[in-house]
């Protein structure tokens, strides 16, 4: 697994309190009980604490954990290489 | 204009009540500390360094514990609050969830303020981080109709759903509100209540500001919330949620539910007076409480408990004590819980209903805490001390917010 998905898995288990052994790559959000609007509260903090440029729709509650990790650091490649 | 005549309206019944206080968590927790007497305002943390820093605060509430993760990171207080009160209160009725038909489920909640404390933790951050910090939760955290929509959520209630906002009246607004619903036959059970949490520094500074909160006892918390004691000075502001489930009480006897008591009657109306000054004539509490006594088909002499607003300020115990001696003479014996509670403001009205439910049920009148020497002009038998026991047929729970809105309850023996 990337570092970006340790650094979301980190942030669920201390912003969003899920418990680490219920997350895996393939968990989806819906599964965590986080529907739309709490997915772009997510979004929204991610954008503050990882300092990456990402709009709010940019996932979906069906999305695995492991699909917006790569999701982030594609968006966070070009900020690492400039 | 007339009342519709007595006897027709099918009855309504309390099949099941839910309470969370700064008494405790739980209907049986909550009466035993009312009953007990003893005030529950104390300092509070949350408003250190203001000129008021005294509440009534729900002990030991744990969100994660008692709502849930989810609901503990995407709920205001006063919803959480008002869950717990809620499922209890449904559990209590023996009513299931799972297998009611939602869409004749209703659910009306009294709430004041809504998500306070998120709005001025969330305005904190845009100030100091810049806009990009504000929570995405803000407004559904923060907008009072949400409580009812989280009860519905929660509860597969599709029927009516609503949120009453006549200040400190609200709760009581409510339940008659859902009493109405019943009657007219909109739905078939109703969840009907109070939640709020308004313990954030700006709402009790703003409360301080205008002079309604007790300031003479702050080194000495549990004295400073008096009803009708001739030396009270003002509200101490609490938080919680009081829910009761209603039903016709055919449907309820039907299905052998447990009749708990009958809300029997409901008057609302306006002073049209002053935007938080009570009319000193007591003119808009008369009006509520005759409605309310023709609605339920009573004489004023066949009420035995009057469980008072009774907020403690000088204004209200002194003009709602003139208007329940007029309406009432001085035969019930009264009581106001927030000696023991505080103000729980959108709260308090469904609190008291329940409060005074359980009063029917137990023959008991709680005492008033803190009334050590009642003001002359309050000339009621206001019970203190002790629960007083008695045989309780009929009883009046009254409510009267800022701007004048007065919610008055008759609530009768089942």
């Amino acid at each position: 697994m990337s570092a970006m998905y340790d650094r979301l898995v980190g942030l669920l288990v201390d912003r969003f309190e899920v418990d680490r052994a219920e997350i895996g790559a393939d968990t989806t959000f819906e599964e965590l009980d986080m529907d739309s609007l709490f997915l772009v509260e997510l979004l929204l903090v991610i954008q503050s604490e990882f300092g990456v440029q990402i709009e709010d729709d940019a996932a979906s509650p069906g999305d695995t954990i492991g699909r917006v990790a790569e999701i982030l650091e594609r968006h966070a490649a070009p900020t690492a290489s400039s | 204009m007339t009342a519709p005549p007595a006897g027709t309206a099918p009855a309504v019944a309390v099949t099941g009540i839910g309470l969370v206080t700064a008494a405790g968590i739980g209907a049986e927790a909550t009466w035993q500390g009312v009953c007990a007497g003893a005030s529950t305002a104390a300092r509070d943390p949350r408003l250190a360094g203001l000129p008021v820093d005294i509440s009534c605060t729900v002990p030991g509430f744990s969100p994660r514990e008692h709502v849930g993760r989810r609901s503990s990171l995407t709920h205001d207080r006063f919803i959480q609050l008002s869950l717990t009160a809620a499922r209890e209160a449904v559990a209590a009725s023996g009513l299931d969830p799972a297998t009611w038909d939602g869409a004749r489920v209703g659910v009306v909640v009294g709430c004041g303020l809504g998500g306070v404390a998120t709005w001025e933790a969330q305005h904190r951050r845009m100030l100091e981080q810049g806009p990009g910090a504000v929570s995405a939760l803000l407004i559904p955290m923060l907008v009072p109709n949400m409580v009812a929509g989280h009860l519905a959520m929660d509860l597969g209630a599709t029927g009516p759903n609503l949120v009453t906002a006549t200040a400190c009246a609200s709760g009581a607004t409510a339940i008659g509100t859902a009493m109405q619903l019943l009657r007219e036959g909109s739905c078939d059970v109703v969840l009907a209540g109070g939640g709020e949490a308004g313990v954030s520094p700006l709402m009790v500074t703003g409360f301080a500001q205008m002079g309604a909160l007790s300031t003479a006892r702050l080194d000495r918390p549990a004295t400073a919330s008096r009803p009708f004691d001739a030396g009270r000075d003002g509200f101490v502001i609490g938080e919680g949620s009081g829910m009761l489930v209603l039903e016709r009480e055919a449907d309820a006897r039907a299905r052998g539910a447990r009749v708990r008591a009958r809300v029997a009657g409901y008057g609302a109306s306006a002073d049209a007076h002053h935007m938080t000054a009570p009319d000193p004539e007591g003119g808009g509490v008369i009006r509520a409480l005759r409605t309310a006594l023709a609605a339920a088909d009573l004489l004023p002499g066949e009420i035995d408990h009057v469980n008072a607003h009774g907020t403690s300020t000088p204004l209200n115990d002194a003009a709602e004590a003139r208007a329940v001696r007029k309406v009432l003479g001085q035969d019930a014996d009264v009581t106001s819980a927030k000696g023991v509670l505080g103000h729980t403001l959108g709260a308090a009205g469904a609190i008291e209903a329940a409060l005074t439910v359980l009063t029917l049920e137990h023959g008991t009148v709680p005492p008033t805490a803190n009334l050590e020497r009642i003001d002359p002009a309050v000339e009621l038998d206001v019970v203190s001390g002790a629960p007083r026991r008695r045989e309780v047929r009929a009883a009046v729970s009254n409510s009267f917010g800022f701007g004048g809105q007065n919610a008055v309850l008759v609530l009768t023996a089942a």
